[in-house]
């Protein structure tokens, strides 16, 4: 398992460098723009979005490549060849978070820091970092890299458009003021994320190579 | 004990079935699985390694079934398959360090000495080999954690001759440790036929022979004569024939020919395709 995700990490670092620009150049634009802009919302959210890509990216390389059947080959579980992608995803999801919450704190210390408004948007931050790859990934290790991505770029424009429909009716959804809410969508998150993790270990076991 | 075991293993796809195939591959030994393209060679090794389900019979590896914690049984074995299945911008000194996290038995020195004598280059991308490196790479592998049984899909096809040889010389220094056994399908089968000590044929997922080779060799001949001539012969003893203006060529077993005919030596390559030529 060490050697799967080492191989991983050496995937990662050499494609998805372009993400990490993206990812930098996004967190510094929610710094700088007014929270109830779309570009704000859309900055703040958009790396999380971008997080959750690099697992279906390094699975679409590992079939292209035909590291899916070398690795079949290894002493590796296929429930192993699975965690790996999905120890990468947390890996990925939890920078995200990390550093977003670090921009989000200096932004809000700089104007008024509401430890409400902080928590919300770093529980739906968490929230769209584990959900959107919870999705699609059984998808991907049932029916490949290709639809796995479909399915992705429909979860994300009806995500989209769910926000877009409640928030013309609401203003921003992403402020709550109830904090055992905010607990459970972090905890939500985590089942969801968990929950989709043993579900392609199943999908991939029965899966042939 | 068996490095090998298979009984009875069909499995059954649209458009072709592996039927009903058994092999057992002694330990100290090297099989060759020789057939066409899409006879059910890669089927065999990917039932092997669990990479598919098999419909029915059973797989032992070392004694053991290979369903059971396939995960552990498989620090003993190397594979190196038709396509090596390395991500293509990792270098091999990466690769070292992958494996090294990968196989309990990981041996860095050997691995190392094996891309020195194999002029595999430690820091060049795998997306940079030749077909040849690419193959070397994977057998610098496959050789690198004191794997017991080797199983090589393929492995020599994109080396050059003296490549080959090389190739070849080191799976036969390796079945020289009576524990070790080496399982490998080529379309080059004079390949083969110098290192195995087994052939088996496999003909549209069909297995038409498993036997040792010299046994091979001491069985069957091959005898030009004409058509005439070969009515005269019992057709249980013709394996297969081919007929051309000037005569006839046929495969036949040795020990039906009266005396007196003079039967010639066979190699693996005529009796395989004189055979295929016949099952179809």
């Amino acid at each position: 398992m060490k050697g799967l995700i080492l191989k991983d990490l050496y995937l990662t670092l050499k494609y998805c460098r372009a993400f990490l620009v993206i990812v930098v150049v996004f967190i510094g634009v929610s710094f700088f723009n007014d929270d109830s802009t779309f570009l704000s919302t859309f900055s703040i959210f958009y790396p999380c979005i971008i997080a959750g890509m690099i697992p279906s990216t390094l699975y679409s390389y590992d079939e292209r490549e035909k590291w899916c059947t070398y690795s079949a080959t290894l002493p590796v579980s296929k429930a192993q060849f699975v965690s790996s992608k999905y120890i990468i995803g947390l890996f990925s999801a939890i920078t995200i978070i990390i550093f977003t919450a670090i921009v989000q704190a200096f932004k809000m210390l700089n104007t008024t820091f509401i430890p409400m408004d902080y928590l919300s948007i770093i529980a739906f931050i968490i929230a769209v970092c584990l959900v959107a790859p919870s999705v699609f990934m059984p998808f991907m290790f049932k029916f490949g890299a290709e639809k796995g991505r479909i399915i992705y770029y429909v979860v994300i424009g009806a995500a989209c458009a769910l926000f877009a429909i409640f928030s013309v009716n609401q203003g921003s959804i992403f402020i709550l003021d109830n904090i055992f809410v905010i607990s459970a969508i972090c905890i939500g998150a985590a089942v969801i994320y968990i929950s989709s993790w043993l579900l392609s270990i199943s999908f991939y076991k029965n899966r042939e190579i | 004990m068996n490095a090998l075991e298979i009984k009875n293993l069909s499995k059954f796809y649209n458009g072709f079935t592996l039927d009903n195939l058994n092999l057992i591959l002694p330990q100290g030994c090297i099989m060759g699985l020789i057939g066409e393209n899409g006879a059910g060679k890669t089927t065999t090794i990917k039932l092997i390694l669990d990479m598919i389900n098999r419909d029915s019979g059973s797989i032992k590896i070392f004694g053991k079934d290979n369903k059971d914690n396939l995960k552990l049984t498989k620090e003993d074995i190397g594979v190196v398959l038709d396509e090596v299945g390395i991500s293509e911008c990792l270098t091999a000194k990466q690769v070292g360090k992958i494996m090294k996290y990968t196989f309990k038995n990981w041996d860095e020195q050997t691995f190392s000495e094996y891309l020195r004598k194999l002029s595999v280059p430690e820091n060049k991308k795998f997306k940079e080999f030749s077909r040849g490196m690419k193959m070397k790479l994977g057998i610098a592998i496959a050789l690198s954690h004191n794997a017991k049984l080797l199983i090589l899909d393929e492995a020599t096809s994109g080396l050059d001759p003296i490549v080959r040889d090389e190739v070849i010389d080191i799976f036969g220094e390796f079945t020289r440790d009576e524990n070790h056994a080496v399982l490998i399908s080529s379309h080059i089968v004079s390949d083969l036929e110098k290192i195995c000590d087994y052939i088996a044929f496999l003909h549209k997922g069909k297995l038409l022979l498993c036997e040792e080779k010299d046994k091979l060799k001491e069985q069957y001949g091959i005898i030009r004569c004409t058509c005439d001539d070969l009515r005269n012969i019992s057709p249980s003893a013709i394996i297969g024939k081919k007929e051309s203006p000037y005569g006839v060529e046929a495969i036949v077993k040795r020990d039906k020919i009266s005396t007196g005919m003079e039967i010639s030596m066979i190699d693996i390559e005529q009796l395989f395709i004189f055979m295929a030529k016949e099952a179809k």
